[in-house]
């Protein structure tokens, strides 16, 4: 026997369910004890139903006081504080039920629960291994648990539930799916591939579910690199459930993953016309992967038509910006680019080196305002006072004003926030030559020279 | 670590994997999972979530045999720890620090109704072959004393870094000894047999185990002594420069990261001139006990050719070697200062 038998009867034994105290002391006769229960009983039941959740708790309290043998009067209370969120006593009430009837499974399923909203994670694994030795073989129960614990972001504890849910041998398909799932997401991938491809060859499971697998397969290929695969088995998917967004974004994705932006564009596009657009979530599911992949697929109009619906739709989504900013970078509008870029930081002025980033296309300009980049660029040090980047194109600046010794500052400023950068030694070489330093120039260049890439890769 | 990977004439699905990163591209103080060093001994076994089972026999008075929703489901501990390989080199990058979280063993032990004769424990992988060309092929093992498993931060751990254990590194579950070197930590970890004083160890002996890991010391002319390794020595290592590279004339940042199997590192020291002198370096964060320490030293660096080396402290004192002691025999603990060369132009 382990701790886990044990713990609950002893909480019990220490808790009583009620104390005298919450009780008062009843002078009915057995018959009207009886009836003043199922009286109760009907109402808790009646107001529970109705929502009065805090007269239901009251009026099941009253009938665990008259029956205290009564498992259904204090289930009935702990799902009535429950839902009044009055946990502790809940979670006291259940486990007095589950006491009193210990081949139901439904009080500790409720005690599940009560212990996540509560966040006593402790407890909750305490009663899942009470579970497990009290119903092994309940597919039904194991599942319930694991869907729930997996919408509650308790994975690890999902995955426990899944198992012990394969354990009992039951063919629920959605309950497998979901297993799969979760043996994808931490890393299971041969388990994954093993249980979804399962279910994608029966025969008499639903579409919509074979599509699932078929869905968590391609994923699993893809973490394995087998990425032939991996499309092979989100086509599967698209072609089983084509009203199932994700596998369309999971099949843009891998395309995206290996450069292919044009099949990624194709697969985006398919998905937009098989799926109406919902008035409340909009479009934006695909049109941030389908602008992105316009973009890098060179198609820039039609890009830059759908980031503009993006972020009329969702002005808060900031990589539409970058990548708007992008396309009229790489089809020579930087005055749309800085445009751009000056929105994005309005609307989320944290965003990683957007300052820098309009300073950079603030370059490209013609004419270039130096004034007005050297002012973007003091914006930008506010921020990140050592950002080496911000010192080089301010060196850049300058050296482009003829203000050379100014240039020397700056860049040498660059040199010393970030000595393995090569760029600001070059930058640094020509502004030495302009000012006639010539030995300056050749040093700088030489250093420069010294410079190696870091190794990345695995040593064996 | 487990070892060196011996030579093995059986087929094998996939060659056991000899993997490590370079230090510099540790970003702050934990290892990512696909950073983290491998060390294997055998090729790595095909586990499947719904069939592992980790038993826990031999001197107990209940045997557990528990699946990973058992293990799950357990009161769990969180722990950040280093683990170094013991033949890591001087300076190498064999070793790495992760969030270990995993079922205490002392909870499994209690659980499983230890005897009280009980004086170690063998700790088995799933992964099997020859560890030595004439032993026979067998599971991979290890024996580690009942009082090491009944501290605190022993574990059977099945996530790393807040994730499921990589394959590579065990998955689905592993054994942790956090402050001793890595070949203790089992892979792939399927049984826990408990052993008396008198018990053989099974496995441990026919396999060869016992003649690797051992410390070897040439006490006298032809007299060796040899111990087990166990806790990790006090060492630095410098993450970047890198040995050999060319670095212009600036004011750079020499980093790295120091660690100890016992104890907290008290400080590193960074010498630029082969040793002869030293300059304390900072210690980026608090030293905490089992993880290491990442530290920097400001260099300003001047032209010519220099040797860089770290060593490091513990609070009790002990500090790194400079040079390996030459009485050593054996190919581990290898924690004298690595010299990192540079060319300054």
């Amino acid at each position: 026997m382990t701790g886990t038998m044990k713990s609950l009867p002893a909480i019990l034994l220490l808790s009583c369910g009620l104390r005298a105290a919450d009780c008062v002391p009843s002078h009915l006769g057995e018959k009207e004890t009886l009836a003043r229960f199922q009286e109760l009983d009907r109402a808790a039941q009646a107001a529970f139903d109705s929502g009065q959740y805090g007269p239901a708790a009251r009026q099941y309290r009253e009938a665990a006081c008259l029956v205290p043998k009564s498992a259904r009067a204090f289930y009935g209370l702990g799902l009535a504080e429950a839902a009044a969120s009055n946990f502790p006593p809940a979670r006291k009430a259940l486990e007095t039920a589950y006491a009193l009837l210990p081949d139901n499974r439904m009080p500790l399923a409720m005690l599940v629960r009560v212990n996540v909203a509560m966040k006593d994670i402790d407890q909750v694994k305490t009663v899942l291994r009470t579970a497990a030795e009290r119903f092994p073989g309940d597919a039904d129960l194991h599942s319930g648990l694991a869907r729930f614990l997996a919408e509650n972001q308790l994975l690890d504890l999902a995955l426990a539930e899944s198992l012990r849910f394969e354990q009992t041998g039951s063919t629920d398909t959605g309950s497998a799916v979901a297993l799969a799932a979760l043996e994808n997401t931490v890393g299971a991938y041969g388990d994954a591939i093993r249980n979804a491809t399962n279910i994608e060859e029966q025969a008499d499971a639903a579409d919509s579910v074979k599509a699932s697998a078929a869905g968590v397969a391609g994923l699993s290929y893809e973490s394995m690199g087998q990425r032939e695969e991996a499309v092979r088995h989100l086509k599967l998917a698209i072609q089983l459930a084509p009203s199932q967004e994700n596998s369309y974004l999971a099949l843009a994705f891998l395309y995206e993953k290996g450069q292919k932006f044009q099949e990624a564009v194709e697969v985006l596009q398919q998905g937009r016309s098989q799926i109406p657009v919902s008035p409340k979530s909009g479009s934006s599911n695909f049109l941030l992967p389908l602008g992105n992949n316009l973009v890098w697929a060179a198609q820039y109009q039609a890009g830059i038509d759908v980031l503009n619906q993006l972020i009329r739709e969702a002005p808060d989504t900031a990589e539409a910006y970058v990548r708007l900013a992008e396309a009229y970078r790489d089809t020579g509008r930087p005055e749309l680019e800085t445009q751009t870029l000056r929105r994005l930081s309005h609307i989320h002025p944290d965003y990683p080196m957007v300052r820098v980033l309009t300073a950079r296309a603030m370059l490209t300009m013609n004419p270039v305002d130096y004034a007005a980049v050297l002012a973007e660029l003091a914006q930008a040090e506010t921020r990140t006072p050592n950002d080496a980047d911000i010192s080089y194109i301010r060196g850049k600046v300058f050296f482009a004003m003829n203000r050379y010794q100014e240039a020397v500052t700056a860049l040498r400023r660059a040199i010393a926030l970030g000595p393995m950068d090569p760029g600001p030694y070059y930058q640094l070489g020509l502004t030495y030559r302009k000012l006639g330093e010539t030995d300056l120039a050749s040093q700088t260049l030489d250093r420069m020279q010294h410079l190696k890439p870091a190794a990345t890769t695995p040593e064996r | 670590m487990q070892g060196q990977a011996p030579e093995s004439p059986e087929p094998q699905k996939s060659a056991p994997q000899n993997l490590s990163y370079p230090l510099e591209s540790i970003q702050g103080a934990i290892t990512p999972p696909d950073r983290f060093f491998v060390r294997d001994h055998f090729s790595e076994p095909e586990l499947s979530l719904g069939s592992w089972k980790l038993k826990v026999e031999g001197r107990v008075t209940h045997p557990l045999d528990l699946t990973l929703a058992d293990i799950i489901e357990r009161p769990t501990t969180k722990l950040e720890a280093v683990l170094e390989c013991a033949g890591n080199a001087a300076g190498g990058s064999a070793a790495s620090n992760a969030v270990w979280e995993g079922v205490p063993l002392a909870h499994l032990l209690h659980e499983a109704g230890v005897a009280s004769e009980a004086r170690s424990v063998v700790l088995e992988g799933a992964d099997s072959g020859r560890l030595m060309p004439d032993s026979p092929n067998l599971p991979y093992c290890q024996m580690v004393p009942m009082e090491k498993c009944m501290r605190p931060e022993s574990m059977v751990a099945f996530k790393l870094n807040d994730r499921f254990l990589p394959r590579k590194n065990g998955f689905p579950a592993r054994a942790l000894f956090p402050g001793w070197y890595a070949m203790d930590s089992v892979k792939w970890l399927q049984r826990i047999i408990v052993l008396g004083q008198e018990d053989e160890p099974p496995g441990f002996q026919q396999s060869g185990m016992n003649k690797v890991y051992n410390r070897i010391l040439e006490v006298s002319p032809g007299s060796r002594k040899v111990t087990r390794l166990s806790e990790i020595l006090v060492k630095s290592a410098i993450a970047w420069p890198a040995n050999d590279m060319k670095l212009p004339t600036a004011r750079h940042v020499i980093r790295g990261f120091a660690w100890t199997g016992a104890g907290l590192v008290r400080g590193v020291e960074i010498s630029t001139d082969g040793g002869n002198t030293w300059a304390p370096a900072k210690l980026e964060f608090r030293a905490k006990a089992f993880s290491w320490v990442r530290w920097n030293y400001f260099w300003n660096a001047t032209a010519g050719d220099h040797v860089l080396m770290s060593r490091a402290v513990d609070d009790a004192g002990r500090q790194q070697p400079i040079k390996r002691d030459a009485l050593r025999k054996d190919g581990y603990e290898l924690s004298f200062c690595a010299p990192v060369k540079c060319a300054v132009r």
